[in-house]
């Protein structure tokens, strides 16, 4: 073992950043990034759910028996997901309306379970953790990225405040289904012109 | 045959300790979900129909079972004294129901406001019921008037171009003032 | 009628994939090519409609009786993920040749947003069961033609000269924004009919 805990909880904030660099995740990226406060929202809830299935997904790797690994991450990344459900609607309840359907599909969120299989189960739980915590950190960005420029260009707020001036016509486009496409496929486009490692 | 076995029990003990914790989270959020719930979606209608009332009328509340089904009625106090009662219920509008918060004064029997919970209404035109200009319509009403829209020859005037909609917020008052004599009964008879 | 209102809704105005964001990952894996696109889209027809069938069962004659409907998530997740093992069982024995052409996309199809996503919102709109069956089938419909359409343009990105950087998923995200605009038109059909339903 190589590498250590820094790197691998740096690697989520370029290299392999979500949604961009893994193109996994699309569905939340997609819809609940109209507005600031719902990408912070689903952000960092994701990073909670992906952190935790992580750590005890490596910690009872040696456990569970191959045939039925699978079956055991959902169980668990779906108990945290219902966990995140509950304490949402009792502690942020505007944002979890907002939210809605979205908080129940992050147990189908590709990223997730692709890190339980991908990396959780292979390694140790300091690395796991640190793991975890990046690509749910990263993640969190890009959707506060993504969803400020939605926000500022297809309300004119940021965080509900007004940041443009008085006769700025929202262009509501970019709040609507097609502009979270076009939004990110060209956000992707402009991540690209940076080379390679 | 072993492996099988193993199998089996491994799932069984990951289901069954996260079948336990989520019942242990349930326990512990379920009273704020539930006043969070209330608060959010039902406060600010109740705010205005249940308006100069001193109590929490949220903590208030009590369930009461009418022909075997359960209503929440919300009660308004003023100096320690039942003043005024609110509840819901629903009208069928354009695009399907519409909630409404319908508040009873009950010294006066009359309306002491209403408020739209929650709809599907088309924006700027029948979701223009939840408006003030819409809802004042029915404040301060005796609750014997003719709840219905003008084009039915009633007195409540219809938000121009959702005729639909204006009758379903006014059904769904003549459904609550239809239940109203027996919640009232209840209510007082508590006390 | 009603029903036929639920199925171009379903179909054409609140599309899954264009409309919803549900099931964007296999929206962009599997449109390269037109056979897998098509592959893709009939097995999660298949699925999402057995799948929305048995979750309306469970929710409403289990949860909603042990009063355990905040298990909701959970549960509707493992009754797919049995579901998906047990169709592929059923069709490596019984229709071979079908599952030669859906059986590479069946794993795939339990981490796919849009048959959880699409269980889920048959729950949240308090649909009947029929009601339910018919939107998960369209839903399944609208999937496969968003997936067969965009699987085409795709196919004539390889012969247009497209900027290095703007390559592969990145143009495929803006195509698919310009085609969920032209679904966004469809919103006109939905009040319309909603209109002549009302007479």
């Amino acid at each position: 073992m190589n590498k250590t805990i820094s790197q691998e909880f740096l690697k989520g904030f370029w290299e392999i950043l979500p949604p961009f660099k893994l193109v996994l995740g699309l569905c939340p990226t997609l819809a609940v990034t109209t507005a600031v406060e719902n990408g912070i929202g689903m952000g960092l809830s994701t990073t909670f759910v992906l952190f935790f299935s992580n750590v005890i997904i490596s910690s009872i790797k040696n456990l569970i028996p191959k045939k039925v690994r699978i079956a055991s991450y959902i169980v668990v990344i779906a108990t945290f997901v219902v966990i995140v459900e509950l304490v949402m609607k009792a502690y942020f309840f505007s944002i979890s309306q907002q939210l809605g359907l979205f908080i129940n599909l992050i147990v189908v969120n590709c990223i997730i379970l692709g890190r339980a299989e991908a990396f959780a189960s292979k390694n140790p739980i300091y690395l796991s953790a640190a793991d975890g915590l990046g690509i749910g950190l990263g993640f969190t960005l890009s959707l506060i990225l993504i969803s400020s420029i939605r926000e500022i260009l297809g309300k004119g707020t940021f965080l509900g405040m007004q940041v443009m001036w008085d006769s700025f016509e929202p262009f509501a486009f970019m709040v609507s289904a097609p502009g979270a496409f076009v939004c990110l496929g060209l956000i992707l486009g402009i991540m690209n012109l940076f080379p390679k490692k | 045959m072993k492996e099988y076995f193993r199998m089996v029990a491994v799932l069984t003990i990951i289901a069954a300790l996260c079948g336990l914790l989520l019942a242990a989270v349930k326990k512990g959020t379920e009273k704020r979900i539930e006043e969070q719930f209330l608060l959010n979606v039902q406060g600010p209608a109740l705010k205005k129909v249940l308006a100069s009332s001193t109590n929490d009328f949220i903590g208030d509340r009590e369930q009461i079972t009418i022909d075997g089904e359960q209503k929440v009625v919300f009660i308004g106090k003023k100096n320690g004294k039942s003043w005024a009662i609110a509840f819901e219920t629903m009208g069928t509008g354009y695009k399907g129901k519409i909630g409404v918060m319908v508040g009873f004064n009950l010294s006066q029997d009359m309306i002491s406001g209403i408020g739209i919970l929650t709809h599907q209404e088309t924006p700027g035109l029948g979701a223009r019921v939840s408006e003030a200009v819409f809802t004042d319509n029915f404040k301060g009403r005796a609750i014997n008037e003719a709840f219905k829209v003008k084009q039915d020859n009633g007195i409540i005037d219809a938000v121009s171009g959702a005729t639909i909609s204006s009758r379903a917020v006014c059904s769904a008052v003549k459904k609550s003032i239809a239940l109203y004599a027996t919640i009232k009964d209840k209510v007082l008879g508590k006390k | 009628m009603e029903y036929i209102i639920l199925a171009i809704n379903a179909i054409l105005v609140k599309n899954i994939l264009l409309a919803q964001y549900l099931g964007n990952c296999p929206f962009m894996g599997v449109s390269k090519k037109m056979e897998t696109a098509t592959g893709m889209g009939m097995a999660v027809i298949f699925v999402i409609t057995f799948a929305t069938s048995i979750t309306w069962f469970v929710y409403h004659y289990i949860l909603v009786i042990l009063q355990i409907e905040y298990l909701q998530t959970i549960v509707f997740i493992l009754v797919i993920a049995a579901l998906v093992q047990l169709i592929e069982m059923f069709l490596k024995k019984l229709a071979p040749a079908l599952y030669k052409a859906l059986g590479i996309f069946l794993p795939l199809i339990t981490t796919n947003c849009a048959i959880l996503g699409v269980a889920v919102l048959c729950i949240n709109n308090e649909f009947n069961f029929l009601q339910s069956l018919f939107y998960a089938l369209f839903s399944g419909v609208g999937f496969l033609l968003a997936l067969i359409l965009f699987a085409g343009i795709r196919g004539r990105f390889e012969i247009s000269f497209i900027p290095r950087a703007l390559q592969d998923t990145a143009i495929a995200l803006v195509m698919a924004g310009l085609m969920a605009l032209a679904f966004y038109g469809f919103l006109g059909i939905d009040n319309s009919l909603q209109a002549l339903m009302m007479k």
